[in-house]
């Protein structure tokens, strides 16, 4: 016997979560798709943007929203000078390139972590907000909780915007021109290094706001990261590398995947049965379960 | 010749001198600095032998596998589960670690060695935090209240044995399996024509294949025989902590270190690990006594991995070698700055 009103509400918490995780898996696939560099460090972007909340909001009136805008400038302007230092060691005459480029941002993703570990001790901390309280509840189909909903809006406006940039102007053409083959783009007189860049901080930028909406979420902890890490990985793994629409169906996938099992079979279980869906696909379908992304090597 | 050929070249006196002072100190260890110094000892040793045994599927053979480390905590609950669950002794549980993670290697290898690169990494990497969550789940490893091995003087090979299973015992344990370790990759690796094969893979699949090497066949001995070497220190491991956890034995920080070890000290060469291996694990070890804090070594060797990568690729034995000098550093620097013309 299924209850309907749970099952509802189950799908609605799905599709929130879905939301923010999109967030993530955008900037991730972008990433990949223009700088070829699978970044270990996403899931650390997202814990620095939850603890940036945590620490900023007390100084705004205990209101995590108001420091979106400072953590998409700081991380804007971080990830453009991280950038240049992945480009660095993915090219040039060093041997396996992309694997330095893995390994570089696992120490990236090491330095955060140990960072505010060491900073702020192994305790969770609550990111306050007095505006994203409470849910708003329909008849027939179940609450949506507040911040749930600001955060999946916040996630789906984020892609539209970034997709209108990519899709529809000339620097987002650049990006796309960049991510199709980079040394044509730069014998085009695209300057890569700034495009790059740009690519790279918008990602970051993102990333770490969907941090502190998930810090209001949930809470802030120094070892939230890998959770992260491994929902970015499995949404591009499902969406095929590269290939940002598959993000949108992936993050719905992984959403409402994510709170089925929480509900119906166990909490413990969720990431065992990410993983073993991650798995999965990797050795059926390595080109995503629509098979447009590309292949990496 | 070994990878620091040069620098043992310019030592003086007869090369052999230097093995012989540091066998004789090596096995003279426990009794010259006392217990704290062994089992610091015995921790340097066993994450050396880590190191390697990830350096031989990582550095040799290309593949970075992000997942070795659920290898480390196979070894350890096969062990575990043996002398707990089945009252056998240690060395049943030692063999029974060995056939599970071959077993369990060949088959992961099958399927999963047909990725490459960044793929094969998260494949490897989803696959061990599955085995950790299922560990966490299942009764026979304990759940999350882990396992707790028993360490009288019978449970070594059934019989009681005349001597105490104490630190000094694994002190010793983890120098012959160490040793060992050197001693199989030494020859496999850097003498004999399998680790030629190994290497050309790595180099260039298509030109290896082309010359006859059956690569599917050699990546599955390279990564079986790694993942063994994982499980054999996971297995002595767990008897000598006596209480194992999936969140210990299991968690990624097992394979991070290993990867991070291999990488300082230089991938793909035999020494690189001793080196890259003693360098991280006294960091660790020594960091709240050093450093005034338990986890400030975690940043620090964030920006030790990001500072090799971007200088000297070869890792510590690059610079011993003297690949990577002050000419290279500065040419690196040069290229660097370039790539920031951001406006």
């Amino acid at each position: 016997m299924v209850d309907i009103g749970l099952f509802t509400q189950i799908v609605i918490n799905g599709l929130l979560l879905g939301g923010i995780y999109v967030t993530i898996g955008v900037g991730f696939s972008l990433a990949f798709g223009v700088l070829e560099v699978v970044d270990f460090a996403v899931g650390e972007y997202v814990m620095v943007g939850a603890f940036m909340g945590a620490v900023l909001a007390p100084l705004f009136g205990a209101e995590g929203v108001f420091v979106i805008p400072i953590v998409l400038v700081v991380f804007f302007a971080v990830g453009a000078l991280i950038q240049p230092l992945i480009h660095h060691v993915t090219t040039g005459d060093r041997p396996h390139p992309l694997l330095m480029g893995l390994v570089f941002t696992f120490g990236l993703a090491t330095f955060l972590r140990g960072g505010v570990l060491t900073v702020f001790g192994p305790n969770s901390q609550d990111v306050p907000s007095s505006l994203l309280t409470g849910g708003i509840a329909v008849p027939g189909l179940g609450t949506f909780p507040v911040v749930r909903t600001v955060t999946a809006v916040f996630g789906v406006s984020g892609l539209v915007v970034f997709m209108y940039y990519l899709y529809r102007t000339r620097g987002g053409m650049a990006i796309r021109a960049i991510a199709e083959d980079r040394t044509n783009a730069r014998l085009m007189g695209i300057n890569i290094n700034r495009y790059q860049s740009i690519a790279y901080g918008a990602y970051a930028a993102l990333t770490g706001s969907a941090g502190v909406f998930i810090g209001m979420t949930f809470n802030a902890s120094p070892g939230m990261g890998l959770q992260y890490t491994a929902f970015a990985f499995f949404m591009v793994v499902l969406a095929g590398m590269g290939y940002l629409p598959g993000v949108i169906i992936a993050g719905i996938v992984l959403g409402l995947t994510q709170s089925f099992t929480a509900v119906y079979i166990s909490g413990n279980a969720v990431l065992l049965v990410l993983f073993a869906i991650i798995y999965v696909v990797l050795l059926v379908s390595p080109a995503g379960i629509l098979g447009k992304g590309e292949w990496a090597t | 010749m070994t990878g620091t050929a040069p620098v043992i070249d310019r030592l003086p006196g007869d090369r052999r001198y230097w093995f012989l002072a540091l066998g004789v100190l090596l096995l003279a260890w426990p009794f010259l600095f006392g217990s704290f110094w062994a089992r610091i000892g015995l921790g340097a040793l066993m994450w050396i032998g880590l190191a390697q045994s990830w350096n031989m599927i990582g550095g040799y053979a290309g593949y970075l596998d992000f997942g070795h480390g659920a290898y480390f905590g196979i070894g350890g609950f096969a062990a575990g589960i043996a002398m707990v669950q089945f009252g056998y002794p240690f060395v049943v549980g030692f063999v029974l670690a060995i056939v599970v993670a071959a077993v369990l290697a060949y088959l992961v290898a099958v399927p999963t060695l047909r990725l490459t690169g960044a793929y094969f990494a998260i494949a490897t990497w989803a696959l061990a935090e599955s085995i950790k969550q299922a560990a966490l789940i299942l009764e026979i490893t304990g759940g999350t209240f882990g396992l707790s091995l028993p360490r009288s003087p019978d449970t070594f090979i059934g019989i009681a044995v005349p001597f105490a299973i104490s630190e000094t015992f694994f002190y010793y344990a983890m120098l012959l399996l160490c040793t060992a370790t050197m001693l199989v990759t030494y020859y496999l690796f850097e003498r004999h024509e399998f680790g030629y094969r190994v290497k050309a893979l790595r180099d260039d699949q298509d030109a290896a294949e082309s010359l006859g090497i059956d690569t599917t066949r050699v990546k599955r001995q390279v990564y079986v025989l790694s993942c063994v070497v994982a499980a054999v220190f996971g297995s002595v491991y767990a008897w000598y902590i006596v209480f194992i956890h999936p969140n210990d034995v299991l968690a990624p920080i097992v394979t991070d270190r290993m990867v991070i070890m291999a990488l300082l000290g230089g991938l793909g060469t035999l020494t690189g690990p001793i080196f890259g291996g003693l360098l991280v694990f006294l960091l660790q070890r020594l960091s709240s006594v050093f450093l005034g804090s338990s986890t400030f070594y975690l940043p620090l060797i964030g920006v030790l991995i990001m500072v090799t990568v971007l200088f000297a690729p070869s890792g510590i034995i690059g610079i011993l070698r003297g690949e990577v000098g002050r000419d290279d550093v500065r040419k690196n620097l040069k290229e660097l700055g370039e790539k920031f013309d951001l406006l």
